[in-house]
């Protein structure tokens, strides 16, 4: 009864003009940088953030969550049509995908993806609806020990999956928390690094970092060499699946979307795993496992259910203890600060029209999404033939744009710059850009939960091990530091990398 | 030359080091506190020598005797470096002169510039997609959104 009396208030907040238009905005700007490769939601989120600031709270967020679900759907059309992910969550869709469409059927393809996703976004909605109010209840047992435990393993996970070298992952974390210390520290009031720069008091600025290690640094790295994108020209026709497609579909889309909204919860590249497991548990399942990679519609149906299912797993994180799993929910945590909400176990019962009404807008952006993606599929495929050249000029100008009008700052704009150029050079050496963002959100946190813990425990760390909670999470992130040492473990962990290599996470 | 990854990684740790050096010194000037009250030193100060350890680590490692693996060239292509640099100088000069020029002429010239010399288009194609960009940038970020973009000496 709560539940639904939650759900009205959820459709009565969504239900009214300004914020059905916004989250249309959000899902069509979602598809749209899903599509194009080389700029992906953690960019777009940050560059339209500063649009929001004259919108209400509510009608941004449902826009911002829109982009990141919407940007899963449009990463499909790319994977089957040219062969490149606009996402890297759909980098296996390309597997079947593409084969599918080469035997003319790239309708069919495009349609279970666009079935399948709404299905999963659905499925994964009704289960942040269940999950996130009662793990929000748990975490109001938190402390600062607790919390420091949680974000260093949330730091923890996210580079144990990092691609490449661990201790260059760790690397990246550690340096990521030493550029969050930059400003006043919030404790004794101390000025840290800022050398005069009134800019800098507020510390590193979250939304000119990523804007410069995933949008200028992203863009450079392609212009290297230059995106050449062959489009499909058979006509796409016949969208809707066949009987047939659906019997085939149906348990893969069931089963991506359960495993898609579990792996959501877990800090990392969670849509990535997820898609890339889903593909591996329906070729184990399958009667003719030979056949996939040769265009069979449950490698299509199932990671595409898995990756936009794991997107609404990875609000629950925020939602209910206010951390980010990913440096897409941190652009989103830096809005919910800009806006002044603390995201966190009291969220939900402080501001209830926020939480339900971006989860209703979650279902409206779903069936938004299935209504744009199927009649829409032309528009896409000629906004993939928009020559990169002229491309890449106009995203680098809305990351210019974009950081600027944040506060009307060169300085920003130049520290984004900087940050593309460190970004660069950082994956020329094979250094991961996840830990390093996720570090600069969560190290003032971290830091001020670690001093508090200290100061309670007066200077005892045993703190962090004598408390039943915390010490659980750092028996796990010990656990997992350790891990790489063992040499079948390390092997399995390679294999993990594998997959999630160059996500954006 | 092809280079290994173990010569890459010897000069990101020597970067790294004298990254983590310097937040250790700088911690060690603020106030690093006792652990029953760490001051605002304190994490500078130790996330420094962290960072100090693993980057020795990481440079020891890469004096290891073993099959390391060939990186591809620094650019991939002869005059991708040209690219990079046009466009990183195209961005350092948008952020000094926009202020100036204003917005929509800036704009103009940042995607002209990136059109002729990055990936060289005709001169047609180019002052049709410059002057398209500008005006339509204007029309979206100034007009609709109404974002405070600097309109220079020539008021626009």
């Amino acid at each position: 009864m709560d539940l639904l009396s939650h759900i009205a208030l959820g459709a009565q907040v969504l239900f009214v003009p300004a914020n059905i238009f916004f989250c249309f905005i959000g899902v069509l700007m979602g598809t749209l940088v899903g599509v194009l490769p080389g700029l992906g939601p953690t960019a777009a989120i940050a560059l339209l953030l500063p649009s929001t600031f004259y919108i209400p709270p509510v009608t941004a967020i449902i826009m911002l969550a829109g982009i990141y679900y919407g940007a899963m759907y449009g990463g499909s059309t790319t994977s089957i049509l040219v062969n490149i992910p606009g996402e890297a969550a759909s980098v296996i869709t390309c597997l079947d995908g593409y084969q599918m469409a080469l035997k003319g059927r790239a309708g069919p393809a495009l349609g279970i993806a666009a079935f399948s996703s709404f299905i999963a976004g659905t499925i994964s909605i009704i289960g942040l609806m269940l999950v996130a109010p009662p793990l929000a209840k748990f975490a109001l047992a938190f402390g600062p020990p607790e919390y420091f435990a949680l974000m260093l393993l949330g730091m923890v996970v996210l580079i144990y999956l990092a691609a490449g070298s661990m201790l260059k992952a760790l690397m990246m974390g550690v340096f990521g928390l030493l550029l969050s210390t930059i400003g006043m520290d919030t404790i004794s009031g101390t000025q840290r690094l800022t050398f005069g720069i009134l800019e800098f008091s507020d510390g590193v600025g979250l939304i000119p970092a990523i804007m410069g290690l995933f949008g200028v640094a992203e863009v450079i790295v392609n212009l290297e060499a230059g995106i050449a994108r062959n489009v499909l020209t058979t006509r796409v026709k016949d969208l809707l699946p066949s009987i047939q497609d659906w019997k085939d579909s149906f348990l893969p889309i069931l089963r991506g979307s359960v495993l898609g909204f579990f792996i959501g919860i877990l800090p990392g590249p969670a849509p990535v795993i997820s898609a890339f497991s889903s593909y591996a548990i329906e070729k184990k399942l399958s009667k003719y496992p030979e056949r996939f990679g040769t265009g069979v519609i449950e490698g299509v149906a199932g990671p595409e259910a898995a990756n936009n299912a794991a997107t609404g797993g990875a609000f629950i994180p925020l939602f209910t203890l206010g951390i980010p799993c990913n440096s897409v929910i941190a652009v989103l945590l830096g809005a919910f600060m800009i806006y002044g909400i603390q995201p966190g176990p009291m969220m939900i019962a402080k501001y209830p029209d926020l939480f339900w009404g971006t989860i209703m807008s979650m279902y409206l952006g779903n069936v938004m999404l299935l209504v744009l993606n199927l009649p829409l599929i032309g528009l896409w495929v000629q906004v993939l033939k928009v020559p990169y050249p002229i491309l890449f000029p106009i995203i680098l100008l809305f990351c210019l744009i974009g950081v600027y009008s944040l506060n009307y700052s060169t300085v920003e704009v130049a520290l984004m710059i900087g940050f593309g150029v460190f970004g660069y050079l950082a994956r020329k050496f094979q250094y991961e850009m996840a830990p390093l963002v996720l570090a600069l959100v969560l190290g003032p946190m971290m830091e001020n939960n670690m001093r508090l813990s200290l100061v309670i425990s007066q200077g005892d760390p045993m703190i962090f091990v004598t408390h039943p909670i915390s010490a659980g999470l750092m028996a796990v992130t010990f656990v997992l530091l350790v891990s790489p040492l063992i040499p079948w473990i390390a092997k399995r962990r390679k294999k993990l990398q594998e997959k999630v290599g160059g996500e954006e996470v | 030359m092809e280079k290994k990854i173990n010569y890459y990684n010897r000069i990101s740790a020597l970067f790294f080091i004298g990254v983590g050096m310097f937040f250790s010194f700088y911690g060690r000037m603020l106030e690093i506190g006792v652990w029953s009250e760490p001051g605002p030193g304190f994490m500078p100060f130790w996330s420094g020598i962290v960072l100090i350890v693993m980057a020795v680590f990481l440079l020891l490692g890469s004096f290891k005797r073993k099959e390391w693996q060939v990186m591809p060239p620094f650019f991939r292509l002869a005059d991708s470096w040209k690219r990079v640099l046009r466009a990183f100088f195209a961005m350092g000069a948008y952020l000094l002169l926009f202020e100036h020029l204003g917005f929509t002429l800036t704009t103009f010239i940042f995607i002209a510039f990136l059109l002729k010399t990055v990936f060289p288009q005709n001169w047609k194609r180019t002052l049709i997609a410059a002057s398209a960009t500008a005006i339509l940038a204007r029309l979206i970020f100034i007009n609709f959104l109404e974002t405070q973009l600097p309109l220079g000496f020539l008021g626009f």
